[in-house]
């Protein structure tokens, strides 16, 4: 639904409850809440802290890791699948996902039209590949957005502290308050309609998950010794920046950039499926879905199809996702 | 057909809200007549239960003066009486809540004499004061009302004889108006709803003596309506006298034509509007009666900007006019019976004139005139002339779930000849805008009107001239035919104008509007009234 | 104590107060003002008088400088009003009682549905001895948390409503008509308490005291539910907080789908036509939900769980610092497993 964004996030956050009281601190505000994210996020996993001694691809043991997950290898072929589809939809269909044959309309799937064919005789299988285009753009903005905009807040409140911190972070505790999709449809009210403004909308939804963990992980990072012994010896802000806190606070914000990919395909098909996205014809996910709700008493597959497809692409980010994050890290 | 003679005056103001509309507004009549009813007669009428009856959209008003769309409508004319009634069958305009009338020699001077004992809903008596206020009052009401105003186009003043008897007067000959009487956008509402704001009437809606009151409207999703007791001024039309049959109307509003008619199947709903072509052999099959009505006026159309390039030039006017093809559309899109348009009115319009001849398909034509025209075929399949291509927009209102396929249809085909086409949908509160301010290439709409001095309102160039159409002799004919009091002659005027606009193709005729309804089998004597709306004062169910 | 209180209730509504604001600076980004739209450009000759347009400016103050407009809305906002809705002429606060109680039904039974099935999906999971079962329970979550809502709307509304004639396919009538799009809410929700309380309950069973009462003779189901569950519990309870809000938003979409009345549906027209006061009214209800909620759960929260203890200083439970919830990982969230429990291995 919608907008799993902040749920996701909330996730997390009962998650990080969980941890903080686990580590029993009755932490004051501030930084202590930073040094209880961080103990927290060690119990868990602290295989991410010199990042850079882990650059080199261990290639058995990925052969390995992949053979034991059936699933995940599934997920990372639907997802190249879906990129190519929208770079290059003619590797998948040649026919004209505009252009159909009037009177083979409402035709079932079968070999020809594998996805069957719609009101005006196109062919549906066409219209989700050359769709995932433009949805695949939309969530390409969307995630851009959240991270450029997030991780700059992060970045900032967590490197600079005292009290841009608190004013950075008190804003995105107001971000937080108001649930996703409301927050994506007040700027869709301002905005207007279209794919790009809809993508614009889902992104800065999305914000002020990737402010929060920017930050975290900064100041996660900069307490770190390696930091500390850089600043010690004089290295200028930018340098430690550059080279120390920017290349190991990512990974988690990378980690969160690929969840909040399936996260945005959410949304922002649940925008176009309310009509505020890509203008007809244009054959963008949640409008097909939308349009075919006309058609649902004598032609299922015009929703069921394109909806599948969306389930399958978020499927597999989600566990492509969680196999960054824990489990190649985990594995041993 | 029937006939009706709505006039008016057209002012520009009806064009506009007319095609905001897009499906449809007044009308007349129907080809086939109509009463659908339900059932055998045998079966005895007996009062009591509610219908359900699913729409597919909300305008967001229930003010039946400043509604002008279907689904609106079905509901908004349930709430007030007119001063007349036309026979759906004949034409033939009979009395309502005025008992009798007389109309002056030159058509500008019209007498009603009211029944007496009508009360509003709200306890007030009907007076001739009341008839006056309403009259004057629907020409302030502004952007939504301007279907009644056009109408009451030239009033010049409204004179109380008594309680009971009122003369309403016109600048110049108004012969149509006595049929725009009998519509809803003249229905007559109460003193005290006289008085509210325009937005205050759309919101909480009007009091009407009609058969039904408004109890509940919630915007876009349902309008609730229940049985006004001690109605007794019921049209000569109505087979009941006195209260209606059915206790309570639901309308709700269901935007999806699949729900709509799975409800209808299952029974959760009574009756539907705008069925869908793909769904009319399932309804059938299931037992619902379709009631299909066409409807007068202008129909679906293409209207060019033609003050803008390159429509300026009547070559690519006609050529995109020649690219279309009428008959796949209808077969593809429409319900079971539509008809390509055939002329600038639809045949069920009087004075039509039947010519197809100058609405062919012809694709090679089309690219022969495109070619003449300086449009070059490119690489890329589009049309280009000085290194611009040949690309249109075409503005859009969604407001029938037919306009988006058609509309698509309509891409394909101009397509094939080198033209790209964009579509541009937008809501229906920005029409104003767009027909006022200009800013568009193609706008797609229609019109009902059971007059064709429709076609003064819309071609005009004295009017607000929405198309930027050339002062040419089309306006000294369109002047002409609204003055014209013998029918012949007024015919061949009519005839003249259609061949202008046609041959000049200042517009593209696509599609003639058939109304379509599906209804339950336990529904019995669901009416279209004239206008091809249903008048739910007879129907009960069993 | 009752300091502590006090002090949450005021962050509580400097957060609403703030959300209040951003959703006005949104708001009035937009280029024009809904009074032109509405009365369009007929005001030329026929359309509204532009004596009557001004007067509608005024009223909405659409002649003031912004700061002033804002000052004027905000304290009519704190008196529970939030001016008039543009397209139906209705003040705000009445059209969204009015839609209100089918909303909060719709909501309501759709987060009893999920905590229901989410809770009997984690339990289950986790009490099984059965790999294959384990596996199966554990992955609903993850397909959860990846279908549009609205399409598993469509498709219920298929099968249950023009296959079998079992449900409604649209309307407020009744229970019947409550269900599907009921579960259709549910689906969310369910999900992630699945996914929750699962690793709390997994973790739980590996603390030292279940392990101790099991040896001890406690039955399986026995330290499953009243020793693992309560110390389970409390992730899921912070989780439903989180959720209401999210629930409210996703009403918009399932009362779409199932043309249902309700608050969703009056946002979802007001944002087509642009009707700036309802979506303000929402947007802000919608904070206000979500910020009480969470109020209420961290208010409640040291009572549940002992552990918890609130300072003296005045300082709050441990596990958030401001009137909202410390959503997207304070930091440590993100190492752990992301959106679900690893189906499979890392269970």
């Amino acid at each position: 639904m919608t907008r799993p964004t902040t749920a996701v996030g909330a996730i997390r956050a009962a998650e990080g409850a969980g941890a903080a009281e686990g580590a029993g601190a009755a932490e004051a505000a501030g930084a202590a809440e930073a040094a209880g994210a961080a103990g927290a996020a060690e119990v868990v996993g602290a295989w991410r802290e010199p990042a850079t001694a882990r650059r080199r691809v261990d290639l058995p043991r990925l052969g390995r890791f992949l053979l034991h997950r059936p699933g995940l290898v599934l997920a990372v072929i639907v997802v190249v699948l879906v990129v190519l589809a929208a770079f290059w939809p003619a590797l998948y269909t040649s026919r004209d996902p505009l252009l159909g044959v009037p009177a083979r309309r409402f035709e079932g799937p079968s070999g020809q039209h594998w996805f069957g064919t719609d009101e005006l005789g196109r062919d549906v299988f066409a219209r989700v590949v050359h769709g995932a285009a433009l949805s695949l753009k939309a969530t390409i903005i969307a995630v851009a957005v959240a991270f450029v905009i997030g991780g700059g807040l992060g970045l900032v409140a967590g490197f600079v502290g005292r009290w841009v911190e608190d004013v950075i972070m008190r804003v995105v505790d107001v971000l937080l308050s108001i649930p996703g999709l409301f927050m994506s449809l007040a700027l869709v009210t301002a905005l207007g309609y279209g794919t790009v403004k809809v993508a614009i909308a889902v992104g800065i939804a999305s914000v002020a998950s990737f402010a929060r963990v920017m930050r975290a992980e900064v100041l996660k990072v900069r307490q770190a010794t390696y930091v500390e012994a850089a600043r010690s010896i004089g290295a200028r802000w930018y340098s430690v920046l550059g080279r120390h806190v920017l290349p190991n606070a990512m990974g988690s914000v990378l980690v969160l950039a690929t969840l909040d990919f399936g996260v945005s395909v959410l949304a922002v098909s649940a925008l176009s499926f309310l009509g505020y996205g890509a203008a007809p014809p244009a054959p963008e996910w949640g409008t097909l879905i939308s349009s075919g709700r006309n058609y649902l008493a004598n032609a299922w597959w015009l929703t069921t199809l394109p909806g599948l497809t969306v389930v399958a692409t978020v499927l597999s980010t989600n566990r492509i996702a969680r196999a960054l994050d824990g489990e190649w890290a985990t594995q041993r | 057909m029937n006939r009706s003679r709505q006039f008016a005056p057209a002012r520009w103001a009806v064009a506009v809200a007319a095609l905001a509309v897009g499906s449809t507004l007044l009308s007349a009549c129907g080809s086939d007549g109509s009463s659908a009813d339900g059932g055998p007669a045998s079966a005895a009428a007996r009062p009591g239960n509610t219908l359900t009856f699913a729409v597919g959209s909300d305008v967001g008003c229930v003010d039946p003066q400043q509604v002008g769309s279907n689904d609106s409508v079905y509901s908004t004319r349930q709430i007030v009486d007119s001063l007349t009634d036309q026979d759906p069958d004949t034409g033939k305009i009979v009395p309502w809540l005025a008992q009798s009338w007389e109309i002056s020699a030159d058509a500008k001077a019209f007498t009603f004499h009211l029944k007496p004992g009508v009360t509003f809903s709200d306890g007030t008596p009907l007076t001739a004061q009341v008839v006056k206020d309403n009259f004057e009052a629907i020409p302030k009401l502004g952007a939504l009302a301007q279907l009644g105003a056009g109408y009451l186009g030239g009033y010049a003043g409204g004179k109380v004889i008594d309680d009971q008897t009122i003369e309403i007067d016109f600048q110049q000959s108004n012969a149509q108006f006595l049929q725009a009487t009998s519509t809803f956008s003249l229905g007559i509402v109460s003193a005290a709803s006289v008085q509210k704001t325009p937005q205050e009437r759309c919101g909480d809606g009007v009091i009407g003596s009609g058969p039904f009151v408004l109890s509940k409207y919630v915007p876009s999703q349902s309008i609730s309506l229940r049985k006004r007791t001690g109605y007794a001024w019921g049209s000569s039309l109505f087979a009941k006298s006195g209260d209606a049959y059915l206790d309570a109307l639901e309308f709700k509003v269901v935007p999806e034509a699949g729900v709509r008619t799975s409800s209808l199947q299952s029974g959760q709903v009574d009756a539907i509007g705008a069925v869908a072509q793909a769904d009319e052999a399932a309804l059938e099959g299931s037992g619902a009666q379709l009631q299909a009505r066409a409807n007068p006026g202008v129909p679906f159309g293409l209207s060019f900007n033609n003050a803008k390039a390159p429509f300026t030039d009547p070559n690519v006017r006609k050529a995109i006019g020649l690219a279309i093809n009428r008959q796949q559309i209808v077969d593809t899109v429409f319900p079971t019976g539509t008809k390509p348009a055939t002329s600038i009115l639809s045949h069920t319009t009087p004075s039509y004139v039947d010519l197809s001849a100058s609405l062919a398909f012809d694709k090679a034509k089309a690219g022969s005139l495109l070619d003449a025209a300086g449009w070059r075929l490119g690489a890329d399949g589009i049309r280009r002339k000085d290194g611009a291509p040949l690309s249109l927009t075409i503005t859009w209102f969604a407001n029938a779930a037919t306009n988006q396929p058609a509309l698509e249809l309509v891409q394909q085909q101009l397509k094939a000849v080198g033209v790209q086409v964009e579509l541009k949908q937008l809501q229906i509160a920005q029409i104003t805008q767009i027909l006022t301010g200009g800013d568009f290439d193609v706008l797609w709409g229609n019109l009902t009107r059971a007059d064709p001095d429709i076609l003064r309102s819309q071609y005009s160039t004295k009017g607000l001239n929405t198309y930027k159409i050339p002062a040419t002799e089309l306006d000294t004919v369109l002047a002409q035919q609204a003055a014209e009091p013998d029918a012949t002659k007024r015919a061949a005027l009519v005839e003249r104008a259609q061949r202008l606009v046609v041959d000049n193709a200042y517009v593209t005729p696509v599609v003639e509007l058939e109304t379509e309804l599906g209804v339950g089998k336990n529904v019995h004597d669901l009416k279209f009234e004239a206008s091809t709306r249903v008048q739910l004062h007879d129907t009960w169910k069993s | 104590m009752w300091r502590y209180v006090l002090r949450r209730l005021v962050q509580a509504v400097v957060v609403l107060w703030a959300a209040y604001t951003v959703t006005f600076l949104v708001l009035d980004l937009l280029p024009g003002d809904p009074v032109s739209t509405l009365a369009g450009a007929g005001a030329d000759s026929q359309g509204i008088d532009p004596a009557q347009i001004a007067r509608l400016k005024h009223q909405y103050g659409f002649d003031q400088p912004v700061l002033v407009r804002y000052f004027h809305y905000l304290t009519k906002a704190l008196r529970g009003d939030f001016g008039v809705s543009v397209s139906t002429n209705r003040p705000v606060s009445s059209v969204m009682l009015d839609a209100l109680p089918p909303t909060l039904a719709l909501t309501g039974l759709g987060l009893a549905i999920g905590i229901a099935f989410g809770g009997a999906i984690a339990l289950l999971a986790t009490y099984t001895n059965q790999r294959w079962l384990r596996q199966a329970l554990l992955s609903l979550p993850s397909l959860g948390v990846s279908v549009p809502g609205f399409w598993v709307g469509l498709m219920l509304v298929q099968l249950f409503s023009f296959r079998i004639r079992l449900f409604p396919a649209f309307g407020n009538d009744g229970l019947r008509g409550l269900i599907l799009p009921a579960v259709t809410l549910a689906v969310l929700p369910g999900a992630m308490i699945a996914q929750i309380l699962a690793k709390s309950l997994l973790t739980a069973l590996a603390e030292p005291y279940a392990q101790t009462a099991q040896a001890k003779g406690a039955g399986r189901a026995r330290v499953h539910l009243r020793h693992a569950l309560r110390n389970a519990v409390l992730p899921a309870l912070t989780i439903t907080g989180v959720l209401t809000g999210q629930l409210m938003a996703n009403a918009v979409v399932i009362e779409t789908v199932f043309s249902r009345n309700g608050l969703g549906r009056i946002t979802a027209a007001a944002v087509t036509a642009q009707d700036i006061p309802v979506v303000q009214g929402v947007v802000v209800f919608g904070a206000f939900v979500f910020i009480t909620v969470n109020l209420v759960i961290d208010l409640v929260y040291p009572l549940l769980d002992p552990r918890i203890a609130v300072g003296s200083g005045g300082r709050g439970p441990s596990r958030r610092r401001s009137g909202t919830v410390d959503t997207p990982a304070g930091g440590g969230a993100l190492t752990t497993p992301a959106v679900e429990p690893a189906a499979g291995s890392a269970l």
